[in-house]
């Protein structure tokens, strides 16, 4: 009850949002905030001794004839993800103070709040479904009313890109939905009666193993498509430049959870049914992804472009994480598949603070061109710390959240891919070169006179970030806060 | 009973924001909060000492970090001698660089990461897991990063940062595929910790036995890598001497006397897996030591930059470290004791060298060129006299510490050669760590010689002064130690391992370095002593050219490797990618034409677009209506 009561409120702060008419950002702050603070509450009150399994199980039936039902449970993941989209929310929402926006830009970021909320605590597939369309409309609307050049185009891409997606997870759930009628001869949408092994086997792979192919093509492809992947990529940077910077955060933050939170709450329960050579075309893939993008990033002369390649690159190791779950068992599979959950969570993080300062740094130089800005740390040290710090954790620096992550994934792979292990060796020296580079020319060097006298960041933004910071920190040194609760998830599912 | 013993590595960390905070204001109270942190871990890390001693059982408390991996502390008599070595050398630099940063608007930032830096090493040093080694591994790397770029407004140091980041950062992710394969053969076999340093170091035999002796040397040649980033050692070695850009203070504390050593330090640690290995890994530990201190050797003499000429030693003596683990199958774990007690007398007069050099490019105004100083044993007679005292123990001329832990190596080797059989191809150790000391001994008086003899070559030469004697306090008290540390030897070796066994090699074999190191000095004597060096012209010289040119590895590594391969291998792919993006784009345009129709939804206002998303879901549940009829 308590995770619909926070859904509800949500979704109340949505609509309030759009209605007031003094002093928008200051009331979604505090309603992000209040929601941060309610997540946080909820997950310590429901996961401290949380042993596997969903939390918070409860459903509403809406039409019991063709099995829907707004079922509702959280599980591990859905609340690493739920913190992160609270965290990341309210970071977007908060450094978007910078510059005037309405109320609609404010009620357009909670609508996709309470959209991702939706997905994360829905266990019906109908509003799985819904929520994963839902999300899409207001950040479609975000950046083609908000953004910068090329918005429309870029809005578009984004649009077209993720239906297509979308369309093959509705024919996916359609199969699962109309196999298990026949099956079974009751209608239902539960998450978790449809991704059973047991039936999929039986029912599906028995008769015809088309169908079984059928359908994990289509969630593949919708998945890959949000996370994104190679080579479905392609509406990814022209929507994180075209984005205005607090949308950009949302993107890169949380809507690319999306992809992952696919991944590991639909695909993985069916791991037994996803034959060997699609495990190893995700792992390659991913491989391919971070080697591609990282050499893309490196090119870049936009830091914001180069960040929104590196963000991609990243993702590639979700897609290994998958693959080595399962070609491998026990506690090779639990490392890998929590390292790929606990990636996600940490970039998110990761990019939300890297995109912030980058936010802070354009809204005050009016450049965000590492060619243009240089030697920064002189007028702007505190801002400069921050992107610093961010970049090291997304380069997967020890001691900060990305490394437990990459470390997990990395350490299980050699297990399943042997010596192939050297490309994603050769993908990490990549990404630490040109994220370095992109430091040594924009933080350091000799101060661009032409950009005059900077302010540092705010009061308010500097600590905001650095909150932001330490959780990234506490969860590189701690990292048993998530990483506990996900190995457990992990090992209820396998 | 030993718990506050986390303390010798936590008490820097946690006062090094303090340091950086508090400093802003009153810029003296950054270096004094950070000294007296790194003092309170000293006094710990003596009071641990004085309770080995006592008990004699290593210290080891571990916690589930996260999965099946452990950190915590493992604190046995090699741990315990590092850490005293650390804290006691960076104790040292800190108060002599709270002179030497006084007029530093930013000196709380440096001793904010100077004290991060130490809480970093101490860490590396107790670490009880290897992947908890690799955290610290990766601080002290940043801190290194952080502190090379610490004047970032200088084109050369921002460069300089860069460049030691991505070479070390390709060592450390060999050594993490070690790590990965070293973690995937255990789990498999349900170890409960299997990345746990005292579980690998104690079971190392059987482990050996369980996962076979071809994959240790993968795993120990995977280290090694990554030892060689850390520790320079060829052929990624090319960092250190870019590394000098950072303030003499850094390269004393860390690109002399401690983060360079942690390679040292690693392969130390896991020697067991070494022993264990197939005949490949140790050897490769030895041949690229004994290599490194002979190569960087030849490079050191042709320097012009003082601070340069020291990074090449230093690259050199950590090559003779390096060569002495390597001898572990042969000669036995003795070779541990060799190695540190080596290290430790590096990190002192190493560090006094570079602090006496930092001294004086205060006195100089950062002029760097050896050329351009000379005489200054006239003008700063203090400095000069401790300068005198770390090259002779640099060069190892007796009774410096130096001789005795160097020689020692030195006919480790010899002995090697005995035991291995006696073919030509185990002589080479001996061989290059003898040309080795050859090198040592002439850039080392080439260097002195430029730096205090002879008449002052420049204007700044001529007026410089020493430095207060209060700030020189901490130099004379490593100056003191290298000289004395000598007296320790046997006792060192017997504290690391009680089997020590004392190399004892042919009267001529023992005192070929010294012959060597007199050699080199009447050279230097000769050559510059009486100013021939003035007329020698050299730049035509093949030899002389090509050990200018650092043997073409930064040409190497810069120019073909990162300009030539991957940069344009990025821009290809950039391209290739936009050229992909502008091709998805055509054909969604052509296709669907669908641009018409959104640009004019887009004209809508926001309350329109609510009422597609309604329209949307209505037709999802017609649909649903539809299949579940069927």
């Amino acid at each position: 009850m308590f995770i619909l009561g926070i859904f509800l409120l949500l979704l109340l702060f949505a609509i309030i949002s759009f209605a007031v008419r003094e002093g928008a950002w200051k009331i979604a702050t505090v309603e992000s905030l209040l929601i941060l603070v309610l997540t946080a509450i909820y997950a310590v009150l429901r996961f401290t001794s949380y042993t596997g399994g969903f939390m918070s199980v409860s459903s509403y039936p809406v039409d019991t004839s063709i099995g829907i039902s707004f079922s509702t449970g959280v599980s591990a993941l859905s609340m690493a993800l739920l913190f992160l989209s609270a965290v990341v929310m309210f970071i977007a929402i908060f450094v978007s103070g910078r510059e005037k926006f309405n109320r609609s830009f404010y009620g357009l970021m909670l609508s996709t709040e309470v959209g991702l909320f939706g997905l994360l605590i829905s266990r019906n597939f109908l509003f799985f479904y819904v929520f994963w369309e839902a999300i899409i409309i207001p950040v479609f609307m975000l950046i083609s009313i908000y953004g910068g050049k090329g918005k429309e185009k870029a809005a578009l891409k984004f649009f077209v890109y993720t239906q297509i997606g979308s369309v093959f997870l509705l024919l996916s759930i359609l199969t699962l939905f109309s196999f298990y009628g026949t099956a079974y001869h009751t209608f239902t949408l539960n998450m978790g009666k449809l991704l059973n092994t047991a039936f999929i086997t039986q029912y599906i792979t028995g008769p015809n193993p088309f169908w079984t192919d059928f359908l994990l093509f289509g969630f593949f492809f919708s998945f890959l498509v949000k996370m994104p992947s190679f080579p479905l990529h392609s509406w990814l940077p022209d929507a994180y430049t075209s984005a205005p910077y607090p949308v950009s955060i949302v993107l890169a933050g949380a809507i690319s959870l999306m992809g992952g939170y696919g991944f590991f709450a639909v695909l993985l329960p069916i791991t037994a049914v996803i034959g060997s050579g699609i495990a190893w075309a995700i792992i390659l893939l991913g491989i391919f992804s971070l080697i591609y993008f990282a050499l893309v990033a490196m090119f870049q002369t936009d830091m914001k472009r180069m960040m929104a390649y590196a963000s991609a690159a990243s993702m590639g190791f979700i897609s290994i994480s998958l693959g080595i779950g399962i070609l491998s068992s026990g506690n090779v599979a639990y490392l890998a598949v929590t390292g790929g959950i606990f990636q996600i969570l940490a970039h998110g993080l990761i990019m939300s603070l890297v995109f912030s300062s980058l936010y802070i740094i354009k809204n005050t130089t009016g450049s965000q061109s590492n060619l243009t800005v240089s030697g920064l740390f002189r007028e702007m040290p505190i801002i400069s710390t921050f992107l610093l710090a961010g970049v090291m954790a997304s380069l997967g620096l020890p001691g900060l959240a990305g490394f437990i992550a990459e470390a997990s994934i990395v350490l299980a792979s050699y297990q399943v891919i042997g010596f192939i292990i050297f490309f994603i060796i050769f993908g990490m020296i990549i990404t630490a070169s040109y994220h370095v580079w992109m430091v040594q020319k924009s933080l350091n060097g000799p101060y661009n006179e032409n950009l005059g006298k900077l302010k540092d960041g705010t009061k308010m933004e500097i600590a905001v970030l650095s909150f932001l910071f330490i959780i990234i920190l506490v969860l590189g040194v701690y990292p048993s806060l998530f990483y506990h609760m996900i190995f457990m998830y992990v090992k209820g599912v396998f | 009973m030993f718990d506050y013993a986390w303390f010798i590595f936590l008490t820097p960390i946690i006062f090094a924001p303090i340091a950086a905070i508090a400093g802003r204001k009153t810029k003296v109270l950054g270096g004094v909060i950070a000294s007296i942190s790194i003092t309170i871990s000293l006094i710990l890390a003596i009071i641990v000492y004085i309770g080995l001693r006592l008990t004699d059982v290593p210290v080891y408390q571990t916690y589930n970090w996260f999965g099946n991996i452990d950190a915590g502390i493992y604190i046995d008599h090699l741990a315990i001698v590092m850490a005293l070595m650390v804290s006691f050398v960076s104790l040292m630099i800190h108060l002599f660089a709270i002179y030497y940063m006084k007029d530093d608007p930013r000196q709380n930032t440096y001793f904010g990461e100077t004290a991060l830096f130490t809480g970093g090493m101490l860490g590396l040093i107790l670490s009880s897991n290897l992947l908890e080694f690799f955290l610290f591994w990766e601080l002290v790397g940043l801190c290194s990063y952080l502190l090379i770029g610490f004047w970032f407004f200088k084109p050369n140091a921002a460069s300089a940062a860069k460049k030691a980041f991505i070479v070390t950062r390709v060592g450390d992710l060999l050594f993490i595929v070690g790590l990965a394969i070293l973690y995937s053969l255990l789990t498999v076999r349900n170890v409960a910790s299997p990345l746990s340093i005292p579980y690998l170091i104690n079971n190392a035999p059987l482990i050996a036995k369980e996962v076979g002796a071809q994959n240790l040397t993968i795993i120990g040649l995977l280290f090694l890598g990554g030892a060689a980033g850390k520790s320079a050692q060829f052929p990624l070695h090319v960092w250190i001497p870019d590394a000098m850009e950072g303030p003499t203070t850094v390269s004393a504390l860390i690109h002399a006397a401690t983060m360079v050593t942690a390679g040292v330090y690693l392969i130390a640690r896991v020697l067991p897996l070494y022993e264990n290995a197939t005949y490949v890994a140790p050897d490769a530990v030895l041949f690229i030591g004994a290599f490194t201190a002979m190569f960087a050797g030849t490079m050191g003499i042709v320097m012009n930059d003082l601070k340069r000429i020291l990074a090449y030693s230093t690259i050199s003596q950590i090559g003779y470290m390096m060569a002495s683990l390597g001898m572990v199958t042969v000669i036995g774990t003795s070779v541990i004791g060799f190695s540190i007690y080596h290290l430790v007398v590096h990190a002192v007069f190493k560090a006094l060298l570079f602090m006496t050099a930092g001294a004086i490019l205060i006195a100089l105004m950062e002029l760097r060129d050896v050329r351009r100083m000379g005489g200054l044993w006239r003008r700063m007679p203090v400095t000069v006299t401790l300068m005198f005292i770390g090259s002779i123990t640099l060069a190892a001329i007796p009774p410096t510490a130096a001789y005795f832990s160097k020689d020692t190596i030195i006919d480790a080797a010899y002995l090697y050669y005995i035991r291995s059989g006696g073919n030509i191809y185990s002589i080479l150790p001996w061989v290059f760590l003898v040309i080795g000391a050859l090198m040592t001994s002439l850039y080392t008086f080439r260097m002195f010689y430029l730096v205090a003899l002879g008449k002052p070559r420049s204007k700044l030469a001529e007026e410089a002064k020493d430095p207060p004697m209060i700030a020189l306090i901490p130099l004379m008290v490593l100056a003191f130690f290298s000289l004395t540390l000598g007296i320790i030897q046997y006792r060192f070796y017997d504290f690391i391992d009680p089997s020590t066994i004392h190399v004892s090699v042919p009267f001529m074999v023992e005192f070929t370095p010294l012959t060597m190191v007199v050699i080199g000095i009447l050279a230097i004597a000769v050559v510059y002593g009486t100013g021939i060096w003035k007329n020698m012209d050299l730049s035509r010289s093949r030899v002389y050219r090509l050990l200018k040119a650092k043997y073409y590895l930064d040409y190497l590594f810069t120019r073909i490797i990162a300009e030539r391969t991957i940069l344009p291998l990025s821009s290809g792919i950039a391209r290739i990618e936009s050229g992909f993006s502008r091709d998805v784009e055509a054909t969604g345009a052509g296709a669907m034409g669908f641009g018409s129709v959104l640009r004019r939804i887009q004209n809508g206002i926001v309350e329109y677009y609510f009422v597609f998303l309604i329209i949307g879901v209505a037709l999802l549940m017609l649909i649903l209506e539809i299949v579940g009829g069927i």
